[in-house]
């Protein structure tokens, strides 16, 4: 089974790593309000959303959440947990019926470390990942939260 | 060894005597080696700029002694800090990795050394040995965390004094190794300006020198030149948690 859309971290990796990906993938449509990723909590997966729109928040503290943003077809997320050991820092919710690819963390950790040269793959989806975060910062430095909340896509 | 301003040179990595505490050049043999031969050495000034935002990505600065600011432009046109480099950090990094234009302006906030690596190069570096990719993820997961702690810190905190409070805190995790009066004092090397902090916690230079002042006439922190030394370390504590 191979994930449906094309995706950060796919459009990077060679062929042959692809398949082996591909080997272990689980497509899986979710609800709307699933977490995809939960602050603290280490992932499993490494989640790959194909259709359907997320939203990125930051756990506060006890304070109020702040919205990095909303995302959908071709992002990864759970990479800069899998590839640091830290937890994760950010939930991330589905804000629609989303079609998700999931790749188990020790598959992909294995491909790692045996495929080194995938590492740069991986950089392009944490740079990306800082890009959202800058953006945030640039753009709205006291209230947290970005522009308008897209408007759903096609229910998956 | 060359020196330069009150500081030696480091030219070969590989004879670097502080590459194993750095964040990104704790690297193996084989990997220093084409470090060596793919980098250019250079010393900057105070106030250098190694890169501009929106600049098309020439390529990365490794950090090797000094500090230097990473600052950007909001959306309502204020320069803005986005934080603090420090020796052994990869400056550049995500416009190099993903090939779109630097996200920052990288300034020097005291004489420096940088090793620059065109992007070609790094990135050829970066596919060709493993445990530079870590390095990078590394890094890029440290700026993550960062740019993070930045949007919490900034978007969230509720007044100035607590935004202030914070950043003297956060600085005091790398102390100065300076003799001081009682054993809770913390001194710190402060280089930036009262309008760069204004920069780094969203407020006016104004802002900032009153905060500051109430601070200093509560007995809470000691200013002398670019030392700070942190006298209350609990009232700042408290400003931020309440």
């Amino acid at each position: 089974m191979q994930s449906e859309a094309a995706n950060e971290l796919y459009d990077m990796l060679a062929p042959e790593l692809r398949a082996e990906l591909a080997r272990f993938e689980q497509l899986r449509i979710v609800p709307a309000g699933t977490h995809l990723i939960t602050c603290g909590v280490p992932p499993e997966h490494l989640v790959i959303v194909n259709a359907g729109t997320v939203e990125i928040t930051l756990d506060c503290r006890s304070r109020n959440t702040a919205s990095l943003g909303y995302s959908g077809a071709g992002k990864v997320f759970g990479m800069r947990a899998l590839v640091s050991g830290e937890l994760p820092e950010i939930d991330v919710i589905c804000l629609e019926s989303c079609s998700i690819t999931t790749v188990p963390r020790d598959v992909f950790l294995s491909l790692l470390k045996n495929n080194p040269q995938a590492y740069f793959a991986v950089a392009k989806v944490l740079s990306s990942d800082l890009q959202i975060a800058d953006r945030i910062l640039r753009g709205n430095t006291r209230r947290c939260g970005v522009g308008p909340r897209p408007r759903p896509a096609k229910t998956v | 060894m060359a020196m330069a301003y009150n500081f030696h040179i480091i030219e070969d990595c590989l004879k670097c005597t502080v590459r194993e505490q750095r964040l990104f050049c704790d690297l193996s043999r084989e990997a220093l080696i084409r470090l060596q031969n793919i980098k250019a050495t250079s010393v900057y000034p105070k106030g250098a700029m190694l890169c501009l935002e929106g600049q098309p990505p020439r390529g990365v600065f490794i950090l090797c002694t000094g500090k230097a600011k990473l600052s950007t432009t909001s959306s309502e046109g204020k320069s803005m800090i986005l934080r603090i480099a420090e020796p052994g950090e990869v400056l550049g990094l995500t416009a190099a990795v993903s090939g779109t234009p630097y996200e920052a302006t990288v300034e020097t906030l005291e004489p420096s050394q940088a090793n620059f690596i065109a992007q070609t190069d790094f990135v050829h570096f970066l596919r060709e040995h493993p445990d530079v990719g870590l390095r990078v993820a590394k890094q890029l997961t440290h700026n993550c965390k960062c740019a993070y702690d930045e949007v919490r810190s900034l978007g969230l905190s509720n007044s100035v004094p607590e935004k202030l409070a914070k950043l003297i805190l956060r600085w005091a995790e790398n102390p100065l190794d300076l003799p001081v009066k009682k054993p809770n004092e913390t001194p710190l090397r402060v280089t930036l300006t009262q309008e760069e902090i204004a920069q780094f916690i969203g407020t006016s230079r104004e802002t900032v020198s009153r905060v500051l002042a109430n601070f200093r006439k509560k007995g809470w922190v000691r200013v002398k030149g670019a030392t700070w030394t942190i006298l209350n370390r609990r009232a700042l504590e408290n400003l931020v948690t309440t």
